[in-house]
């Protein structure tokens, strides 16, 4: 019985590291680490609280349907470069937030905290043209000083690139993956003031502002 | 025995051979002028990719190929897309670049594009819309391996055809300078016996060679210069 075992455990032992070595090579991984720049124009006059949660900082999407090869693909570095250069550089100052809702230093005036929603791709196989393409779908909350919500939107980006000679599908993934993740930033940048609660918000201050700088002259007027 | 030997000689001519025989490819370019193109000292030239279709997309590599071939020691001083771009992020992604020299003046009232602009002396913009595809292909290839060695045999041929148009903005005087087309045909071929021999027909990079050619001429007549 014991030599039955002695023969079989290497054969397993074999068999399970082939077993293992032929599901690693049906796996592609793509690990996408862009930087992106700082968007150029006018900034809001306040301080942005930004909050990645650890899930976010980390996100992994997996595919592992049937009808495709497995895919692991980790965009929580570079989308956390993205969110964190625009968004920063949206407002006059920014803050990090180690932790959300727990500790909200008091000169923050809003904080956002994206999530992804989605996130699907294409290959020029499955669609017979040219090119690899990615679809990132991200919620957008914004909370007050307080933690109430002032708004929540969604923010869509496309990114897509032409097939290249001796380029590997894991790179031209990657590719078209940071492509979208530009997209999502301008799509970020040119939509903020579009969602209306966030116009409401961010002419409050402004209103504010000029109430306290009306008010001297109204007295002098009344006296 | 001697022919035995004349074999990997044989081969290793028709592999030097490919270094040397390419498909034939042919390019015509036409040009549209509005304007006589002029560069003055410190004026620079920025070449892009039109992104915004979404069946094909201008490839990166060819843009990238005008803008060295006119960079190459020409007088040109062109900036590359990638830093264009970035500087200017993000007006001049695939959502949000402007179409038409109108949408370039509502551009310039955005605080800070103005500056980048002429920090960089950009008198030219170029756009550079098309790209490359295969339009059709034949034969096949077959390769094996066996105990006695290993081999392929067959015969493939593709058709490659370019389409490019690259429109020239004078970013100065707020007006379409001109234009171009590029359209390149080539044909490639890829006879295998034992090894294959690929015989290229390099249909963007004569394609981006004719635009660079006839830019350069656009944008620096013979004797404006001088």
């Amino acid at each position: 019985m014991f030599e039955n075992l002695r023969k079989i455990r290497p054969l397993t032992f074999f068999g399970a590291v082939m077993t293992a070595l032929a599901l690693a090579g049906c796996t592609h991984s793509v690990r996408v680490d862009g930087t992106f720049p700082a968007p150029v124009g006018k900034t809001h006059p306040m301080t942005v609280g930004l909050y990645f949660s650890p899930d976010f900082r980390n996100f992994t999407y997996v595919d592992n349907s049937e009808d495709r090869e497995d895919w692991n693909i980790n965009t929580g570095k570079a989308q956390y470069n993205l969110f964190n250069t625009v968004l920063g550089s949206m407002f006059d100052s920014s803050v990090q937030l180690a932790q959300y809702p727990a500790s909200v230093p008091g000169n923050v005036d809003i904080v956002i905290v994206p999530e992804v929603r989605e996130l699907q791709f294409t290959m020029p196989r499955e669609t017979r043209v040219n090119i690899f393409e990615v679809w990132i779908k991200y919620d957008m909350h914004a909370y007050n000083a307080q933690g109430e919500s002032v708004a929540d939107w969604v923010i869509t980006a496309y990114g897509k690139t032409p097939t290249a000679f001796l380029k590997s599908e894991e790179d031209a993934l990657a590719q078209a993956i940071n492509i979208a993740l530009r997209d999502a930033g301008a799509t970020l940048y040119l939509g903020f003031n579009r969602v209306p609660e966030l116009q409401a918000f961010l002419a409050a201050p402004r209103r504010a502002v000029s109430l306290r700088d009306e008010a001297p002259e109204n007295e002098g007027e009344v006296q | 025995m001697n022919s035995f030997y004349k074999i990997p000689s044989l081969l290793g001519g028709l592999l030097l051979a490919t270094g040397f025989l390419g498909g034939c490819t042919t390019v015509s370019i036409d040009e549209y002028r509005r304007s006589a193109g002029e560069l003055d000292a410190g004026d620079s030239v920025v070449i892009l990719g039109r992104r915004h279709s979404s069946d094909y997309e201008t490839e990166p590599s060819l843009i990238s190929c005008v803008g060295n071939e006119l960079d190459n020691g020409k007088s040109i001083r062109v900036i590359s897309e990638s830093q264009f771009v970035d500087a200017l992020y993000p007006w001049f992604e695939p959502r949000t670049a402007p179409m038409h020299m109108k949408s370039l003046d509502r551009l310039l009232e955005i605080p800070g594009v103005q500056e980048r602009l002429d920090n960089y002396g950009v008198k030219y913009i170029v756009w550079i819309d098309g790209n490359t595809e295969t339009t059709d292909s034949a034969g096949s290839i077959g390769c094996s391996i066996g105990t006695a060695g290993a081999g392929c045999f067959g015969f493939g041929t593709w058709d490659k055809e370019s389409d490019y148009e690259a429109a020239i903005w004078n970013f100065r005087d707020r007006e379409v300078s001109g234009k171009i087309s590029a359209d390149a045909q080539g044909t490639s071929y890829m006879p295998a016996i034992v090894v294959p021999i690929p015989l290229i027909a390099r249909v963007q990079t004569n394609a981006c060679k004719g635009i660079a050619a006839q830019l350069e001429d656009f944008l620096m007549p013979a004797g404006a210069g001088t």
